[in-house]
């Protein structure tokens, strides 16, 4: 059998739904396929959320993917020091909200199917070529195969990225900037704050962090993120040592494991080329210092999938007709990201002990508002080499 | 390539593969032994050392 449409999504995370849904609701055709039976699970995420953003796209926040809303952060050192922050005092890009993924991603793919898009799970995309009007698309459903005609694909097939690449696109990310990430959902906690996110610095996680998100009084999100290259353990070693160390978790269990890999590397080389887009976590649009990406990739989606639509309409699919989304994608979500990679590769260079002295002077500084220039001024004081890596920084 | 079975599917082996020899699937890894050069790389990228050489 063949099926024929104007825009084939592959993936339905949050940025391939929010992709359909604003491709659909122009009134163009989109199929939309997931290889998993379930949207949204197993998730690969912290699930933090900036409850702003979320608003700002016009997504009404819904108790049933809300696990729990937050009220502040603390950054933790590797002696324990800890900065408590609030909303009041610091912006973050992924706080607010500690979603339910597994629900949340379902809502997010029923309401692009509300405004017209046809979903297939359990389907994959075997392999593509190009065809003269878009691209042939072979995909299998339980061992059932078929194909889909399309004008035009959009790629939010996840961290692997292989729908791009099998287009051609350079959008791989190599594994210097792919995090090794491994998570617990765990029961049990107890948690000095429990309306806190949590960052736990040094060499608990080479090259990354250890979280504890809040989703419930006892439950949290526990993980961390390594930059293998800089690691000598498993990324699940590390955890299950953070776990047995950490007062907050010696005596918690995990209920559910996750693992998968972020890309903090920025944004790919090529995220569109003629009758293809690439969106989300396969295109890099994933915070390089946080590697969170919930709502870039929704903001991003938006973009894919108007683009895409205003392409259809106008009967021209070329990379050259499509490039504005790279420029949307580059000023919105994308905008801070080079001043990220920035300051993550400041904290690359830290050890246990500069950690430790950071956290004591900003413990002791007691900080009304924390502003991008007393942060810079307060790291200088305790590292100078602060001022050669982010010195110009914002 | 020998895939150990806790594997849990995530794809980061997939992801960091220069070679696109990897396809996963939603319960199944895919090499393409045509296309791996055994350069090692998805080994060190697994969260839960899934992955061992053959040699």
């Amino acid at each position: 059998m063949t099926i024929k449409t104007d825009i084939l999504v592959v993936g339905a995370g949050p940025a391939g739904s929010s992709a359909a849904k604003h491709a659909a609701k122009h009134g163009v055709e989109v199929v939309m396929i997931d290889r998993k039976s379930e949207i949204g699970s197993p998730k690969r995420c912290a699930e933090g959320a900036s409850k702003e953003s979320l608003e700002e796209l016009g997504i009404k926040p819904n108790p049933r993917w809300i696990a729990r809303e937050l009220s502040g952060v603390r950054l933790v050192a590797p002696d324990q020091t800890s900065v408590w922050l609030d909303e009041n005092t610091i912006k973050l890009p992924e706080a607010g909200y500690v979603l339910e993924r597994k629900v949340f991603d379902k809502h997010m793919a029923m309401d692009a199917a509300r405004v017209g898009t046809k979903i297939m799970i359990r389907t994959e995309a075997v392999s593509l070529k190009r065809t003269d009007d878009g691209f042939s698309v072979e995909i299998e459903t339980m061992g059932k195969k078929d194909t889909i005609e399309t004008k035009m694909i959009i790629a939010a097939d996840g961290p692997e990225s292989r729908i791009g690449r099998m287009a051609g696109l350079k959008c791989n990310t190599p594994l210097e900037n792919m995090e090794s990430g491994i998570q617990y959902e765990m029961a049990g906690l107890e948690m000095e704050n429990n309306n806190c996110i949590q960052f736990y610095f040094g060499s608990v996680a080479p090259g990354g962090y250890a979280w504890i998100f809040p989703k419930g009084d006892d439950i949290a999100n526990v993980g961390l993120g390594i930059l293998t290259d800089k690691a000598d353990k498993t990324a699940k070693e590390y955890l299950d040592d953070f776990v047995k160390n950490c007062p907050e978790t010696k005596n918690a269990q995990a209920v559910e494991m996750n693992v998968g890999g972020v890309p903090v590397g920025g944004v790919v080389e090529e995220s569109v080329g003629d009758n293809i887009i690439v969106v989300g976590d396969a295109a890099g649009h994933t915070n390089p210092f946080t590697g969170g990406g919930i709502n870039s990739s929704l903001e991003s989606g938006v973009y894919a999938g108007t683009i895409a639509a205003g392409a259809i309409q106008e009967g021209d699919c070329s990379k050259f007709n499509l490039k504005d989304f790279e420029k949307l994608v580059n000023e919105g979500p994308a905008s801070q990201f080079e001043a990220y990679i920035k300051a993550k590769d400041y904290l690359l260079t830290l050890d246990d002990d500069e950690f430790n002295k950071i956290a004591e002077e900003f413990a002791k500084a007691d900080l009304d508002r924390i502003s991008p220039k007393t942060l810079i001024k307060l790291l200088i004081k305790v590292s100078p080499k602060a001022l050669l890596k982010l010195g110009k920084l914002f | 390539m020998i895939i150990k079975d806790w594997c849990l599917y995530c794809g980061e082996c997939a992801g960091v593969c220069a070679f696109e020899a990897i396809t996963v699937h939603e319960v199944k890894i895919e090499i393409d032994d045509e296309k791996c050069t055994n350069c090692g790389v998805c080994i060190k990228a697994c969260p839960v050392n899934a992955l061992e050489s053959e040699d």
